[in-house]
């Protein structure tokens, strides 16, 4: 395996990404240029234009106060943590010693997208060297001051010392000499084992304030005569208002205002209502009369769509098995998903003197902001984002349609700010849901239990992520396999949720993978490392099956694997290769004879390079892999008449804490390989190892999502 | 609009507001404590717990001409310092993902262990099935709990953040 530490890759060229000035007051001001997602050549190019602006700072005051600018979104992923916790290994600080800030919108921050699992991945390299650079500047200035070798100083805990003549600054007394110095051309980054924070448990940096009620997430927002919105758009969507009955609503408790929006590029038309306080906005909203014209999406609906389904698979028949193969076939159906942040959608606006400020829960603000200048013709310099912490994310505020609503009514009231609260109804009907999706497999096995076809015809909505391909496993594994794809009509907004397409293709596959085991009469842990072993070894960005078959054997061994257990109790296995992690997680269930499911355990092994926060990262699989048993277990949006049939928690159910299992053991492969993201990786597998679990148990194959939809009753 | 004065965390506040308000609104729109959450409005999420009279109170359902001279606590009244058990256990085992339900989840588990200073897993199931957590971060709610259990029991001083 290639070694990633060597000696040429941990030595850091200034000129690529470092610029280094004084700060007011006789500090150090550290720049380096963040990446995010796809940019490296955007980053590249900067540079050798020789405009380059630095757009993650590190500032070292002469009081030795450090500061770390934080641009992505905190959204429980814990990225204004983990971030800084990189700047603080090079930077040999302690992470007490720093203070995080949370950028805003800003052009030098690049590409502010917190999604895709990307941000910690796309920042690890440049923010090491931003750390190495600043901490070399120290050393250079303390040894120039002192008259000694660089060679012979040493760094510990935000000090430069030198050992022979017992001496010793801190960073802040170096601070204002080292801005004057030309940064070296080399500044070494440390060897992996001697990293004191990195891989160690370091709490959120906002938990004292998330515990004690202080304001932080966009809900929280108040500014000085602040008036509060709602806005109610045509349950179906693509709907548009014909008539409402404003002028009585005005006459409501409270009510300062209300109108029809339509005409706005990117806006979905609708009724807008303002009053003095969240409750008089709401209750005002309730006495709307609105006629609507429902537009053509009125006659889709879930029942429908399973029929067009069918047909579309049917009509896009798979390759033919090979002659004598035994037949195995089986369909595979996930529903549409609601992503349900707790913190409902919302953003304040106020527009004063043709500036828009906006404080906005978003995980991509440069998105609101284009919609915003689209919609409301403004210049992008004159629409301000402020980040705030998000509620949860899981792809929902990668769009940022209430953006737009909040900042057209803060428009009609200008100089007034508004901040505009979706009701927990308008979130579920308002969505961009996880499409739904069908799976018809066909496989063959030979006398002697091998796969020797494995096809798919797949279907969902047109539009959004999670197509299929047979560039994944286990198709790569199986010769000839062909993937079919075809796509409902479009009407039903989708887009991303968390770990897009692996959550719901993963699931199919994996359990077809268990179908298929059985099958052929086999243990599907060792079939399963069977079809790894046929994966071709060294594939660049894909699957590496040796990292695949040892979170696999370390997940089953510790879990216990291949034990035999009474009726009624069963363990699944399931992997996936997500965001370039590898996971395997095994399930042990039990399901009473009436049918009563509960998970018992859940065993994870998770190859995921280096591990910045331990604790983070382990939060972020245990919560990764119940929120993939939750949706699978429960959740369900139903179209019917171009409508979301539900509305709130009650005909939503989610997971909660009497049904989240007692035990989730999560492990980390010990590594010195670059991070992956860590915010879905945990998610695919565990739904699959529960449903092969359920198998397993009982006997019942869950073909269909949710869970709860079918019967697991057993004699 | 009808004037209400409420007794919140130990202090007196009167507000001007229509009779059906419900409470959450009350303390987050009107007294600026929005440490109570909105989450679903129809009593199903448990983000808006707070006390009333100490007893776990769902704040979206509570129309605020109903609260009376009831104490209602929220999370900022919890502890002075911000130093209750349960606060501190969750700082210390990192139990925040997003941190949206978390002021609803330790009003509950507040009301729990002063009923029950040593909740069983049964017991925690039941009284915490009330809260969702959209994170899923139902393992460490449950360590938090206990945790706190243990803390408030030795009366241990704040050990600040861990770093096994």
């Amino acid at each position: 395996m290639k070694r990633l530490f060597d000696s040429s890759a941990s030595v850091v060229d200034r000129r690529a990404f470092i610029k280094v000035s004084a700060l007011a007051g006789g500090g150090l001001l550290v720049g380096t240029y963040l990446r995010f997602g796809a940019s490296e050549a955007l980053a590249e190019s900067v540079s050798a234009a020789g405009n380059f602006t630095p757009n993650a700072f590190i500032t070292i005051s002469p009081t030795g106060a450090i500061s770390i600018i934080a641009p992505n979104s905190e959204m429980g992923q814990g990225i204004k943590t983990s971030l800084p916790m990189i700047v603080a290994e090079e930077l040999d600080v302690s992470f007490e010693q720093v203070t995080i800030v949370q950028g805003d919108l800003n052009p030098a921050y690049g590409r502010q997208m917190s999604v895709g699992s990307q941000s910690t991945p796309t920042n690890y390299a440049p923010l090491r060297r931003a750390g190495a650079i600043a901490r070399a500047m120290l050393v250079m200035a303390a040894a120039d001051t002192w008259g000694v070798s660089v060679a012979e100083c040493t760094t510990d805990n935000g000090a430069v010392i030198h050992a022979p003549s017992k001496r010793r600054a801190t960073y802040g007394e170096l601070a204002a000499k080292a801005a004057t110095l030309t940064p070296p051309e080399n500044a070494r980054l440390k060897d992996p084992k001697d990293f004191k924070l990195i891989g160690t448990r370091v709490p959120g940096v906002d938990n004292q304030k998330v515990v004690t009620g202080a304001p932080l997430f966009g809900i929280d927002v108040k500014l000085p005569g602040m008036l509060y919105a709602t806005y109610t758009k045509c349950p179906t969507f693509g709907g548009k208002v014909v008539s409402a009955n404003v002028d009585e609503v005005k006459k409501r408790p409270g009510v300062r205002d209300a109108f029809v929006l339509d005409g706005i590029e990117g806006l979905t038309p609708g009724v807008a209502v303002v009053a003095d306080s969240t409750w008089n906005a709401f209750s005002a909203a309730e006495s709307l009369k609105v006629q609507w014209d429902a537009g053509p999406v009125a006659s889709q609906n879930s029942t429908e769509m399973a029929k067009q389904a069918e047909q579309l698979a049917k009509s896009t028949p798979p390759a033919p098995l090979p002659v004598g193969a035994k037949l195995i076939e089986a369909t595979y159906h996930y529903p549409f998903l609601a992503h349900a942040t707790l913190e409902p959608q919302n953003c304040t606006a106020v527009f004063k003197n043709g500036v828009m400020e906006m404080w906005t829960p978003t995980q991509i603000p440069a998105s609101g902001q284009g919609l915003v200048t689209r919609g409301l013709d403004l210049q992008p310099k004159d629409v301000i984002v402020h980040i705030t912490r998000l509620g949860g994310g899981f792809g929902r505020r990668g769009s940022n349609e209430f953006s737009l609503e909040a900042a057209a009514i803060a428009k009609k009231l200008e100089g007034t700010p508004v901040k505009l609260m979706w009701r927990r109804e308008d979130d579920f009907g308002h969505d961009n849901y996880r499409s739904n999706g069908w799976h018809y497999f066909t496989a063959g096995l030979d006398g002697g239990g091998k796969v020797v076809a494995l096809h798919d015809a797949f279907v969902k909505m047109q539009g959004g992520p999670g197509d299929m391909s047979a560039g994944g496993f286990p198709f790569t594994a199986i010769p000839g396999s062909q993937v079919k794809s075809s796509k409902l009509p479009p009407g039903i907004p989708t887009g991303y949720w968390r770990a897009p397409g692996d959550n719901g293709n993963v699931w199919a596959t994996q359990c077809f993978v268990d179908e298929m085991a059985h099958a052929a009469g086999r243990d599907p842990l060792t079939f399963t490392l069977d079809l790894l072993a046929e994966l071709p070894a060294g594939t660049g960005r894909g699957l590496d099956p040796a990292k695949m078959t040892n979170v696999l054997k370390l997940a089953t061994e510790k879990a216990g694997w291949g034990k035999s257990r009474p009726r009624g109790e069963g363990q699944g296995l399931a992997i996936t290769h997500t965001n370039s992690a590898y996971v395997a997680i095994v399930a042990d269930v039990t399901v009473s004879r009436e049918g009563e499911l509960a998970i018992k355990k859940l065993t994870a092994v998770v190859d995921a390079g280096t591990i910045i926060n331990l604790s983070a990262a382990e939060s972020q699989v245990q919560g990764a892999m119940l929120d993939g048993i939750s949706a699978a277990w429960f959740q369900k949006i139903t179209i019917e008449r171009g409508a979301a049939a539900q509305t709130n928690f009650h005909d939503y159910r989610m997971l909660r804490m009497n049904h989240s299992p007692p035990i989730v053991d999560v492990q980390f492969v010990k590594s010195t390989a670059p991070p992956t993201g860590l915010g879905e990786p945990g998610l695919p597998a565990a739904a699959p190892a529960v449903c092969n679990a359920i198998f397993a148990a009982t006997g019942i194959r869950v073909r269909t999502l949710p869970i709860i939809d079918g019967s697991l009753k057993w004699s | 609009m009808s004037k209400y004065t409420l007794r919140v965390n130990g202090q007196s506040h009167t507000v001007d507001v229509t009779p059906d308000t419900p409470l959450l609104w009350v303390l987050r729109d009107s007294l600026g404590l929005v440490g109570t959450k909105y989450g679903c409005g129809i009593g199903e999420c448990g983000a808006c717990t707070v006390h009333l009279n100490g007893s776990p109170t769902r704040a979206c359902q509570t129309p605020v001409s109903e609260v009376g001279r009831a104490e209602v606590t929220t999370i900022e009244g919890l502890d002075a310092a911000g130093k209750h058990p349960l606060q501190r256990a969750w700082t210390e085992l990192d139990v925040p993902q997003c941190g949206y339900c978390q002021a609803g989840q330790i009003m509950s588990a507040a009301a729990l262990l002063k009923r029950n200073p040593r909740p069983s897993d049964a017991d925690i199931d039941k009284m915490m099935a009330g809260n969702l957590c959209r994170c899923a971060s139902y393992v460490r709610i449950r360590a938090g709990i206990k945790r706190a259990a243990d803390l408030a029991s030795s009366g241990t001083a704040d050990r600040g953040g861990s770093r096994s």
